[in-house]
């Protein structure tokens, strides 16, 4: 709660004796989380209204005859709340012995076991005896597959509301209702039909006991089991903050981790349940090199200086211009700052790139809205449909402004007409545009003709891939350096590279990341290149053709930041340990730079590298833990 | 007669075109067209005898709703059927008034003379037995029972087989077009 | 005298349910005095009745509309015709007999009011009350006394009859609120209470059906002579239902206040068979049962209160001496089991576990620790469900288990209804 207030302003609450000043609005649940006094709560949501239908949060209000839901109370100046009486004890085992009455007991064969609220709040609060043995339970269905994402168990379900109140106030899809009424009350589909949101994954992990869970997680750990570190979903732009949830050397799942600057505690299917794709088996597990035409394991000392020693040799023989650096979007920022410092000013070619086609004419004012200031925009336009394709938790902040703020939100079809629509807009107070990259010449053309009409907008645009910005924003690219400055000579874009690959003229190529498989100009010219130093942690057409191949990991093994679309630099952190011993990505791109006679001056650690990173890009500096540059300082 | 044993096919409305004028006059009627709901359902009721899915798949899409909506809405309340019922309802009130008066002897008699259990429906499908209802403000007159729309009081056995009796007799709709709504 | 004539004045004449019936009685006589009156004249009539609200909470109604915030339009006007109370058929009867009396006292009301909208929410149930409403309400429309530009001044108002579909939660004025908007009839949390933020989000009352007959009384013959048929704690007339162990079970009108229920139950031909009285609900399903010693105490707000119950809805349901109290009680909580909208977990759950129990109770089946279970489970939930629904749910059970201990203690592991079986072996 906004308790940023002046003293004057904030209400005097006493909560089993503990005094808070909070705001006037505060939730008397809040109140109690702020002096340190837990309630327990199953309804209660934070980003959804209060509903106060669990009554497991009700506490004694002094003044008032009945005991209060504290989720849905508001605080007055002077309230005296009591959490720890008689009365509240002995209702709080009640309404658990209440909620237990037709809960099946299947906690031994449930997933939510081991942080399930209902297992937990028995234990703290509920009754050690059971007497509702007596009693015939009421029974629903169980398993049921309401998708190939969620399983549905109608018996566990305790009835908060939260699944239904999420495709109600969160998404407006509506897709998970409430049926039937009194004791029979269940919630389902309309029909039973198949949920076809591209966020049901929230669901799974809102609900608070074991009604809806992950079909991907079914059975295949206990929480206990689990060890969790926060980090950045790798599946986007969006830079959802997240909850990596590993058991061993795999990911069991991730969770969200509330960013209400950014995902706002919500995560979309695409990213939730990619993790899977960081426990592929077909590893790269060894460096390796050709030798005398076939490829045999070599040391890694070997293998770094076999690859410094290619590169120089191909420089050698045929200058810097006959050698390209790639990698993908998945770089952290580190490794990118690393790649162009290595192609740049170790070898000392123009030609790197983070994609295959062409960006021209990027500028850090295409970014100036940021993903939550779309909540203070009079009207958001959003061109076409790739933004909320490619970074589909976008959808979910533009329904809150729409129906929460009241804020206007106009998808504007790409062959709309720009100016009808820059009629309809003008006299708003700021209007926000967001669009894809590809089509960022229609926003730019937008806020051109609004500008014109005297109404201030500010432009989101959406890049391709977890780091597609920080890869921008550090240099990654062809045409500008680190900061947006421009290069000297401009080089090749990443598809020209690959061209002039397969046609000769680049000898060596030096990739990192998992490639561009499903682009067939790729393989192509990884075929044509005498040297190919791939850096990947799966199979595929780089470790397949490279000449010295290192083991590269997984994002959910590196640990240094990213930035998301909107410009924010945030940590990922290494959940789980790769399954070799060899050193990481940007240790690799060090070890290589020295072998070829370069000094980093610094560790090639991820700390040293974003001061070296600061230092160029000054808008950088101290933004490492969410926060974004200004671009400003960077000019 | 209902429609609902018709059975329906893909794309082609299971409302008839006096449903489907119904509700959107009622659509029309209220401030907020979600208002229509009840009204609407009451509709699809009365011609199809009880709630097909396609019929409340029908009613969102003339109200703007998601199907989801409609169907949460329809199995809150007790008087709307999601099977079909028999042709005519018994509801046999045995709250508080009617049981001091002798509901539950009342509603044991109808089982046997009509061979069901309290809400099954009759081979024949004329009526379906219902003993598990609200209030239905028969008290004045306990026990009673209501058989569609009316209500009929004081009864004792052979009044109440009577009435019955004389319904069966008719073998016609009852007076709202052959539904309980 | 006990019995009045206030909502009754008409009983006797001919044709009542037309509205030609209605007029040769002087109907809407006073819907044109109300138009010059104006709307704060017609409040101020409405405070000086004292008219309390007559659906069960008994709030003051000119209170209730004097929350209505200045200035803020649309708002609405709801009429309560959801009567659902067991042993409630007030309503009903005032439907039956009186329409055009209804519709005139809506109107006035939506004209003191400023109400664009008026809606009369009848449950399902009353499928035959609700077309008599409907045929009413057309010729109101045709008579121009509904519509736009009612009696020929600038004023419109639309008046819509709609029907529920079977659910006693929809008489909670705010389950009301969520049934008429189409959605699934569950309470709203509150504040924001109706008047503020009601029906579509607009300031809304929401009144009941007898609440809104006595306004052409009050109107006419001006609200001072209404609250004198009543007493000062209890003013006006009330439609009280009769229902149960009596001869003529029926509606009776008596003055408020001046009424004794042993008044009320001779009315009524008094317990039927010769027997005597073991107990009585005066207000209803849902309120506290009273016993043979408080039958000479008046039909008062505050003095029924004082006993430990409350005049709820108007129904007084009488028990004779045979009657099992747990058998009624277990009756009444299987209704509150079927009719608990679900929305929170003491209602949901505590009313079922409650009715699971009392089965077992009834049945000789319950041990005396399940009888303490059961008071638990009533001492849970009172007071701390969502509204009163749940809340109530408890109050017949726990009064009755008050007044009769040893009658429930006499069910535990009897294996029967110790109650039926001494009948059986008397009779």
């Amino acid at each position: 709660m906004g308790d940023t207030k002046p003293e004057s302003e904030l209400l005097a609450v006493s909560v089993d004796g503990r005094s808070v000043a909070v705001a006037q609005g505060t939730l008397v649940w809040d109140a109690c989380e702020k002096a340190g006094v837990y309630v327990p709560v199953y309804c209660a949501h934070k980003k959804m209204e209060p509903v106060a239908v669990c009554r497991m949060c009700l506490v004694e209000i002094e003044g008032t005859a009945k005991l209060q839901p504290a989720c849905a109370t508001r605080v007055a100046e002077g309230m005296v709340v009591r959490t720890a009486t008689e009365q509240v004890r002995k209702f709080r085992d009640g309404n658990l012995e209440f909620l237990l009455v037709n809960h099946p007991l299947d906690c031994p064969v449930c997933d939510r076991g081991g942080e399930c609220d209902l297992q937990d709040f028995t234990l703290r609060y509920g009754p050690g005896r059971s007497r509702t043995s007596i009693t015939e339970k009421v029974h629903f269905g169980k398993a049921i597959k309401l998708s190939d994402k969620i399983v549905l168990d109608q018996e566990r379900c305790i009835l908060c509301w939260r699944c239904v109140r999420f495709y109600d106030e969160i998404t407006g899809e509506k897709e998970i209702v409430l049926q039937e009424r009194s004791v029979k009350t269940l919630i389902d589909t309309f029909q039973g039909r198949p949920l076809q949101s591209e966020f049901q994954g929230n669901v799974a992990e809102i609900c608070p006991v074991g009604a809806l869970t992950h079909a991907k997680y079914r059975f295949q750990a206990r929480p206990w089991d689990l060890r969790r570190t926060a980090s950045v979903c790798p599946k986007c732009s969006y830079g959802c903050n997240i909850l990596i949830d590993a058991r061993e050397d795999q990911v069991a799942r991730f969770a969200s981790n509330d960013n209400p600057d950014v995902d706002d505690s919500w995560l979309c299917d695409t990213g939730r349940y990619s993790f899977p794709e960081l426990n592929r088996s077909d590893r790269v597990l060894n460096p390796e090199a050709r030798l005398a035409g076939a490829r045999q394991t070599v040391s890694y000392q070997d293998a770094v200086a076999r690859g410094a020693g290619a590169l120089l040799r191909v420089r050698g023989d045929h200058g810097p211009d006959a050698i390209g650096f790639l990698a993908s979007t998945q770089a952290t920022n580190e490794e990118a700052f690393l790649l162009q410092w290595l192609a740049r000013d170790v070898i000392g070619t123009p030609h790197l790139d983070h994609r295959l086609s062409a960006l021209a004419g990027i500028a850090p004012e295409q970014f100036a809205l940021g993903i939550a200031e779309i909540e203070d925009c009079a009207a958001v336009v959003v061109i076409g449909d790739e933004p909320e394709l490619a970074d589909p938790v976008l959808t979910l902040r533009l329904f809150k402004a729409a129906t929460k703020l009241g804020r206007e939100v106009i998808r504007q079809p790409l062959e709309g007409d720009p100016e009808a629509l820059a009629e309809s807009l003008t006299g708003k107070d700021l209007v926000g545009i967001v669009a894809h990259q590809e089509q960022r010449q229609a926003a730019l053309g937008l806020a051109a003709r609004l500008a014109l009409k005297g109404t201030t907008t500010k432009i989101l645009t959406i890049v391709e891939g977890m780091n597609a910005r920080g890869c921008q924003d550090l240099g990654l690219t062809p045409r500008l350096l680190p900061g947006y400055r421009p290069a000297g000579t401009p080089g090749r874009d990443g598809g020209e590279i690959l061209k002039a690959a397969s046609a000769g003229s680049i000898r060596a190529l030096l990739v990192v990341g998992q490639g561009w498989d499903e682009d067939p100009r790729f393989e192509e010219a990884l075929s044509r290149v005498e040297v190919l130093i791939g850096i990947t942690p799966f199979a595929g057409s780089l470790a397949r053709h490279a000449s010295v191949l290192l083991p590269g990991r997984t994002i959910a093994e590196k640990a240094g930041t990213v930035t998301n679309t909107e410009g924010r630099v945030q940590r990922v952190r290494p959940a789980v340990q790769p399954r070799y011993a060899f050193p990481s990505d940007l240790r690799i791109l060090g070890d290589l730079a020295r072998g070829m006679g370069a000094d980093l001056g610094v560790q090639p650690l991820a700390g040293p590298v974003y001061e070296l990173i600061s230092q160029a890009v000054p808008g950088y500096r101290g933004c490492i833990g969410g926060v974004r540059p200004d671009w400003t300082l960077s000019a | 007669m209902t429609e609902a044993s018709t059975a329906s096919q893909p794309g082609v409305p299971v409302l008839n075109a006096a449903t489907r004028e119904r509700i959107e006059r009622s659509k029309a009627l209220y401030p907020s067209a979600r208002s229509a709901v009840l009204p609407a359902l009451w509709a699809v009721q009365e011609q199809l005898g009880f709630l097909a899915p396609e019929g409340l798949a029908e009613v969102a899409a003339l109200l703007d709703l998601v199907p989801s909506e409609v169907e949460a809405v329809s199995t809150f309340y007790a008087m709307y059927f999601q099977h079909q019922p028999g042709r005519h309802l018994i509801q046999v009130c045995r709250n508080v008034s009617c049981g001091l008066r002798g509901s539950d002897e009342l509603l044991r008699h109808l089982e046997t003379s009509l061979g069901v259990e309290d809400g099954e429906t009759t081979t024949d499908g004329v009526f379906t037995l219902e003993g598990t209802v609200e209030c239905l403000g028969g008290c004045g007159g306990a026990p009673m029972m209501q058989v569609d729309r009316y209500s009929y009081e004081n009864l004792d056995f052979q009044g109440a087989d009577q009435v019955l009796a004389e319904i069966r007799e008719r073998a016609v709709p009852s007076p709202a077009g052959g539904s309980h709504a | 005298m006990p019995e009045a004539r206030v909502l009754t004045r008409h009983l006797g004449a001919e044709g009542l349910t037309t509205l030609a019936g209605y007029q040769t009685v002087g109907g809407y006589q006073a819907l044109k005095k109300a138009l010059v009156m104006g709307p704060e004249a017609i409040l101020a009539e409405l405070k000086a009745s004292g008219l309390r609200g007559r659906g069960g909470a008994g709030f003051p109604t000119a209170t209730k509309w004097s929350f209505l915030p200045q200035g803020v339009f649309p708002r609405y006007l709801c009429v309560n015709a959801d009567e659902s109370e067991p042993g409630c058929f007030k309503d009903r009867y005032l439907m039956e007999e009186f329409p055009h009396q209804l519709l005139e006292g809506v109107m006035i009301s939506a004209y003191a009011l400023q109400v664009s909208h008026a809606f009369i929410y009848i449950r399902g149930e009353y499928r035959a009350q609700r077309e008599l409403l409907e045929k009413a309400v057309a010729e109101a429309y045709q008579a121009g006394f509904v519509g736009q530009g009612i009696l020929g001044q600038d004023w419109n108002c639309e008046l819509i009859v709609h029907g529920g579909a079977g659910a006693y939660i929809c008489g909670e004025e705010t389950a009301l609120l969520d049934s008429l908007e189409g959605l699934r009839g569950q309470p709203r949390l509150r504040p924001p209470f109706p008047a503020i933020k009601g029906l579509y989000g607009q300031p809304t009352i929401v009144n009941n059906v007898e609440t809104l007959s006595n306004l052409p009384y009050i109107v006419s013959e001006g609200g001072a002579k209404y609250a004198s048929v009543g007493t000062e704690s209890s003013p006006g007339s009330r439609l009280f239902c009769v229902s149960g162990h009596v001869e003529r079970p029926g509606n009776f009108e008596i003055a408020m206040g001046r009424t004794t229920f042993r008044e009320l139950l001779e009315m009524a031909g008094g317990v039927w068979r010769g027997r005597s009285l073991k107990a009585m609900q005066p207000g209803g399903g849902s309120m506290q049962i009273l016993g043979p010693q408080h039958l000479d105490l008046a039909i008062d707000f505050k003095a029924v209160a004082d006993a430990g119950s409350a005049l709820g809805a108007g129904a007084l349901v009488i028990m004779d001496e045979t009657t099992c109290l747990v058998d009624v009680s277990m009756r009444l909580v299987d209704f509150y089991q079927h009719e608990s909208c679900g929305k929170c977990v003491p209602c949901r759950e505590g009313t079922y576990f409650e009715s699971e129990l009392m089965h077992r109770l009834e049945a000789g089946l319950a041990s005396t620790e399940e009888l303490a279970t059961l008071a638990d489970i009533c001492a849970t939930m009172d007071g701390r469900c969502f509204c009163p629904l749940g809340d109530t749910a408890t109050w017949f059970v726990m009064s009755a288990y008050r007044m009769f201990p040893d009658e429930f203690q006499r069910h535990c592991g009897a294996g029967h209804c110790p109650v039926r079986a001494e009948l059986e072996t008397a009779a």
